[in-house]
């Protein structure tokens, strides 16, 4: 018997746990659907007003991109910070500890749940949501018809920009292409807290990312303002853009280094759990 | 079945088991309850119980077919009553005998209660 | 079956709940571990299982050091913790998610089991009260044919037919290849189906002897007055009851609570007869 890895035994232990977080899942992921039907429902463009139209001709919903990060983030750090919360309970630990699999298929099972499903299903639920929406308001809209107005933009309005349309024009942008690996960073964050703490995950997990981060960048200024600040000619480097697209592999290199990282303290925090 | 606090138990386990042959309910030469099975209708230890058997075994009351269990041995009534005998002279009838001599009692009292007690017990139908 | 050698062990460096502490326990044997509040019962049957990690010295459960976790080993390892928490889902979906874990598992068996403890397999685990919950875990447990069966206070919360069932269970489920290991205050539970005792007491093994063997060192009666020779004694009824030397080959039964009264008290002159 393979004591490491064995793909079946990682596909029990994914059945396995199904049984017991997917209820946290499918909850959570309800509640999800259910923010985004009304937030969605709250702000229908109302017929009887003014539409508002952006400088292309398209409707304005301007709440979709704050609304897809904010509950992005909640979710699948809610997600992350509940996979491993039963080893903080003597009682549901000992259990889980002594289920016959491998730390490591414990391990991978965690990151299949809060990494791979809960991202991807998070895009779907708001694809999905979007979608039905933009196709019902583009359709009570059609009706309506426009009259070109003379105007610096005298583009005729044309209804709501497609999902698609609207994530491949935002990543169109080179800048955006880094944040790629930044779910999956939340995630890793998250998910150790989630081992790492006995009681109260999430909260934990936040206040310390947001005590570190604070720190980090006060550290940053000051060290910044520390090389610069009387040592530089004020307005030297003034408009000076970078086109060198150096320092987006940097931070794509970066997050990707500190989830790696995060999910390897994470693997020895599961392997060496005591109760 | 009770077990009571002073004699260990694999004899206790004995004596039931001696009784259960005296009084019919395991008949001669037949296979008797496995190890396993006595352990778990009297809820002891398979290992004490393995200890009476190897016992009745000694005093030849049992007798173990390897593969198949246990088996009341051919004279097992003849020897339960002598293992029986020899318990009793060394155990009760110790007690007894103080007791008689610290309550006076003479033989002749007692040899004329034994006699109305085996009329009483045993003849009458 | 376990071999521990020279173990030290304790949550914090400081105080060590165990001290240089060697044993061996076998197959074939069902071994009650006893000891004061405190004296670490439960901790040393998490290091047998691996739930805990020991400072130092060595532990060897069928050829694994269990704190390694490996599936193989875990899967021939049933633990039965005193407190436990049980996902809420129906009796049948719980053994489908975990039975195949267990190559050697034995549906027909859990069935008797069930069965012997008044359990239906379509109840679900949620509404189940506690005593009924732990006969549930204690009859999976033994339907995963286990070679190490270890218990922590198994009859807690058992009502009394439940004791009942419950030693009939244990005393068919001993077996030649199989080493259970029981902790529990209610010594009078178990007293006769535990064949070696095992005493925790000050950081160490206080005593480990088979019933055969303390039996055959001493002797358990009741006396008028107490003599030289009475090793411990405890007021009773009429006289006391007492431990004293087993000069004369006697047979008596082992009192389980006055042995451990005894250890506790006079671990001085018990020493030398065990050795």
């Amino acid at each position: 018997m393979n004591n490491t890895f064995n793909f079946n035994r990682f596909w029990l232990l994914v059945k396995r746990q199904w049984l017991e977080f997917g209820k946290i899942y499918l909850i959570s992921l309800l509640v999800i659907t259910g923010v985004f039907v009304l937030f969605y429902s709250w702000n229908f463009p109302d017929p009887d007003k003014d539409y508002r139209y952006n400088s292309d001709g398209f409707l304005n919903l301007y709440f979709r991109i704050p609304l897809f990060l904010t509950l992005g983030f909640i979710f699948i750090s809610v997600i992350a910070s509940s996979y491993f919360s039963m080893l903080g309970q003597k009682a549901k630990a000992i259990i889980e500890l002594m289920a016959p699999a491998s730390s490591l298929e414990k391990w991978l099972c965690g990151l299949f749940y809060t990494s791979i499903l809960s991202v991807f299903s998070f895009l779907l639920v708001f694809y999905i949501v979007d979608l039905t929406f933009v196709t019902y308001i583009e359709k009570s809209i059609g009706h309506i018809t426009f009259s070109t107005t003379s105007g610096p933009f005298p583009t005729p309005k044309t209804g709501v920009i497609g999902i698609r349309t609207l994530f491949s024009e935002l990543l169109a942008h080179k800048e955006m292409r880094p944040m790629y690996g930044i779910p999956f960073m939340i995630t890793s964050i998250f998910l150790l807290g989630s081992v790492y703490f006995n009681r109260f995950h999430y909260i934990k997990t936040a206040v310390v990312t947001m005590l570190f981060c604070s720190g980090l960048i006060y550290a940053l200024v000051k060290v910044g303002m520390w090389l610069t600040l009387h040592k530089v000619q004020d307005s030297a480097n003034f408009g000076y853009r970078s086109h060198n697209d150096e320092v987006f592999i940097y931070i794509l290199m970066g997050t990707a280094f500190i989830t790696l990282f995060f999910w390897a303290i994470t693997f020895f925090r599961v392997k060496e759990k005591e109760v | 079945m009770e077990f009571r606090d002073n004699k260990a138990i694999y004899l206790q386990i004995g004596d039931y088991v001696c009784e259960h042959i005296l009084l019919g309910k395991w008949k001669d030469e037949e296979k008797i309850p496995s190890v396993r099975e006595l352990a778990v209708s009297l809820e002891v230890n398979p290992n004490t119980v393995m200890r009476t058997y190897e016992l009745l075994q000694n005093k030849n009351i049992l007798s173990n077919k390897r593969g198949i269990g246990f088996f009341i041995a051919e004279d097992a009534i003849k020897q339960i009553k002598l293992y029986r005998k020899v318990q009793f002279m060394d155990e009760e009838l110790p007690v007894f005998f103080r007791n008689l001599y610290l309550l006076d009692i003479g033989f002749e009292e007692l040899e004329a209660r034994y006699k109305k007690f085996v009329n009483e017990t045993f003849t009458n139908p | 079956m376990i071999a521990i050698n020279n173990l030290n062990f304790g949550y914090s460096k400081h105080s060590l709940l165990f001290k240089d502490m060697s044993m061996q326990l076998s197959a074939g044997h069902i071994y009650g571990l006893l000891g004061k509040n405190g004296a670490g019962k439960s901790s040393l049957l998490k290091n047998i299982a691996g739930l805990v990690y020991a400072q130092s010295g060595s532990l060897n459960v069928m050829g694994f050091n269990p704190a390694k976790r490996e599936p193989e080993l875990l899967a021939d390892i049933c633990f039965i913790p005193e407190e436990f928490h049980l996902p809420s889902i129906k009796i049948d979906a719980y053994i489908k998610a975990n039975a195949p874990f267990y190559k050697k598992f034995d549906h027909a068996y859990l069935n008797v089991l069930l069965e012997e403890f008044n359990i239906p397999i379509s109840n679900k685990l949620v509404n189940m009260s506690y005593g009924q919950k732990k006969k549930f875990i204690i009859a999976f447990g033994l339907a995963t044919q286990a070679k190490l069966i270890i218990m922590d206070e198994p009859t807690n919360g058992l009502d009394i037919p439940s004791k009942a069932q419950f030693r009939k269970v244990m005393a068919s489920a001993l077996t030649d290849d199989r080493c259970i290991v029981i902790s529990t205050h209610q010594v009078r539970d178990l007293d006769n189906l535990i064949d070696t005792v095992i005493m925790l007491d000050e950081s160490t093994i206080a005593l480990k002897a088979s019933i055969e063997e303390i039996t055959q060192k001493l002797t358990f009666k009741k006396m008028k007055e107490l003599d030289e020779t009475v090793i411990y004694a405890e007021p009773a009824l009429s006289g006391f009851n007492v431990v004293v030397p087993n000069y004369h080959q006697e047979d008596s039964k082992m009192d389980i609570e006055l042995l451990f009264n005894a250890v506790l008290a006079e671990k001085k002159k018990l020493k030398p007869i065990f050795n």
